[in-house]
């Protein structure tokens, strides 16, 4: 393995215990989510701080929103589509319409949870709170930069929801340091633009290697930020390449490649291709097999934009 | 602005049925039967039961009104106008665009609200989170919510009803504002919770049985809160839906009114004729 790797739900334990002894303010609410997903520490040293409603998912959002109302800064991780889906239209009111200082964590994005199948993918998530006007959705690349989100996040004044697999995540920077609405280009090239998001990307940064020594020049954009969108950066990299393919562990509706083609259609008309997961009830399966399915791994993303290329030039 | 004198709370309650009729007559219609149910309950809760300041609407120790079904809205515009919040004129602004007085509330528009309601089954999960963050706070605030009774059938209240109970939230008061109909008919037929009190003291909450839209005894009841320490507190407050005009009261047809000239001239006159023998 090239890099190495953590735990994510550890990470966020980390920063949220050391966000807390610094901000009295912050609180964990828990839908019997907390104490074995990395928020032991919390619970261990804040006890009085840490809110358990048992599996309670719409609760927990009108809790939380309440919690905020009396300056609070709760933070509530669950499994992604119990944080999303679920308790949708409290989400949806509770934290957006009343815009709440309310921290929200999906976890076990994608198909994280691959072993149980569509009713614990998390494949819609970007696209429903991605609809929901002035909440911030923050899908980091990596592990450092998990952290950086999380510390930014946790100081942040605002709706934001944080989206991140649980598998073991690579760490592929040194750097931390991470500002709400910044993409980055992390590979100039000048053939074809690959725009990505989550821990999947370590794919992407892997396929662009392979596709360099096959003489293709990919421009790789990583956007740890869906919304707001840096739709600069989405248009540098419509000029210099002329096509854009977006990877992404989430439906192909709805996610960042919809909202890549949403700025293309705007700002910067180029072909854009969709690699996600296809809109359909993905079977339960080991993760990399549902990876390879979907053409997420290296090979399946060198396949994807080679065809895309040679179907554009034909 | 407080007061512990019935009459003179009843007198408010009046008053704000007045604000109601102005806000209707602007917008040419309005939910008139559930905002008189419950604006007796509104009213003691503001000109008697909560500490709280128009002048500092968010100081941290105040008293907080969470209106879960915002469809009553009318009914805490008018108490909060009458209460100084804003300016009357406001009132006949209702039903314009970008109004700060829209059908439902909205915390952004208008000092004085707490939530964004509207969509039932939101404002008692807001209210336990509240709760609970006073109670770390060591702050003596309460907070207070009306819901419907057909707005128990939102199953997220439920939720709500352990998490308060669990959490010992005797600093939470739950009126249900129980007028027995809906859109669709009677409550009991529609959709039964019946009997409300036993539900809520089956998940550990203390509970009264009032009548709803006599003063004396929602004032009671309200200082008789906590009802138990460490549980929270449910009114059963039995209503008449329409209550403050005649024509309306108990008739399932008042939910939303778009009254004809005359009915409204009616209304004026029922209410004046009843401010004017309080004021005798």
């Amino acid at each position: 393995m090239k890099y190495e790797m953590f735990d994510a739900k550890k990470i966020i334990g980390e920063v949220t215990l050391q966000e807390a002894d610094a901000n009295p303010n912050i609180v964990v609410v828990s839908t019997d989510s907390a104490p074995r997903t990395g928020m032991a520490g919390f619970i261990a040293k804040y006890p009085d701080r840490y809110y358990e409603l048992g599996i309670m998912e719409q609760s927990a959002i009108g809790v939380s929103s309440g919690f905020a109302t009396a300056g609070k800064v709760p933070v509530f991780c669950a499994p992604a589509p119990f944080v999303t889906a679920r308790p949708f239209e409290m989400f949806k009111i509770d934290i957006g319409y009343m815009q709440q200082n309310v921290k929200a964590i999906g976890r076990n994005c994608g198909f994280n949870y691959s072993d149980l199948g569509p009713t614990h993918y998390g494949l819609e998530d970007i696209a429903l709170v991605r609809l929901i006007p002035g909440v911030t959705v923050l899908a980091p690349i990596d592990a450092s930069q998990l952290r950086g989100a999380m510390r930014t996040m946790l100081r942040h004044g605002g709706p934001v929801y944080l989206r991140i697999g649980t598998a073991p995540i690579h760490k592929i920077f040194d750097e931390e340091a991470f500002v709400i609405g910044e993409g980055k280009v992390v590979r100039e090239g000048k053939d074809v633009a690959i725009v990505t998001t989550g821990e999947i990307a370590v794919n992407v940064f892997e396929a662009a290697e392979t596709l360099a020594a096959q003489g293709i020049n990919a421009m790789v954009v990583t956007m740890p930020t869906i919304s707001p969108l840096d739709e600069a950066i989405i248009r540098k990299a419509a000029e210099a390449t002329g096509r854009i393919v977006v990877v992404e562990e989430h439906y192909e509706v709805g996610g960042l490649g919809t909202a890549v083609c949403e700025t293309c259609a705007k700002i910067a008309p180029v072909p854009v291709k969709r690699l996600g997961v296809p809109h359909v009830y993905l079977s339960a399966g080991p993760y990399d097999d549902l990876v390879k399915y979907c053409k997420l791994d290296s090979a399946g993303i060198v396949e994807t934009v080679k065809a895309f290329i040679a179907q554009e030039n034909s | 602005m407080r007061t512990d004198n019935i009459k003179e709370l009843e007198i408010l309650a009046q008053k704000s049925r007045q604000n109601v009729l102005r806000m209707i007559r602007a917008n040419g219609s309005g939910h008139l039967g559930p905002a008189y149910s419950c604006i007796d309950i509104v009213t003691a809760l503001y000109f008697h039961g909560m500490d709280i300041d128009p002048k500092n609407p968010k100081k941290a120790d105040r008293d907080i009104f969470l209106l879960s079904a915002g469809h009553k809205g009318m009914a805490q515009y008018a108490v909060l106008a009458e209460a100084g919040f804003f300016e009357k004129s406001i009132l006949d602004t209702f039903g314009q665009f970008q109004s700060p007085i829209p059908g439902h509330p909205d915390m952004h528009k208008l000092s004085g609200i707490e939530a964004n309601t509207g969509s039932l089954g939101h404002g008692l999960n807001l209210a336990c989170g509240i709760a609970l963050a006073k109670k770390q706070d060591g702050l003596k605030s309460r907070v207070f919510v009306i819901t419907g009774d057909g707005e128990l059938a939102e199953g997220s209240n439920w939720e709500a009803a352990a998490v308060a109970a669990h959490y010992g939230l005797d600093n939470l008061v739950l009126f249900v504002d129980r007028n027995g109909l809906q859109i669709s008919g009677q409550t009991k037929d529609v959709m039964s919770f019946e009997p409300v009190a036993d539900h809520f003291e089956g998940f550990g909450w203390m509970t009264k049985e009032i009548v709803g839209n006599d003063m004396k005894e929602i004032v009671s009841a309200i200082d008789a809160v906590p009802f138990e320490k460490g549980k929270p507190n449910l009114v059963v407050a039995n209503t008449v839906k329409g209550k403050g005009f005649s024509k309306a009261e108990n008739q399932v047809d008042y939910h939303y009114w778009k009254p004809s000239t005359e009915d409204m001239a009616l209304a004026e006159k029922e209410l004046a004729a009843k401010i004017a023998e309080l004021e005798k």
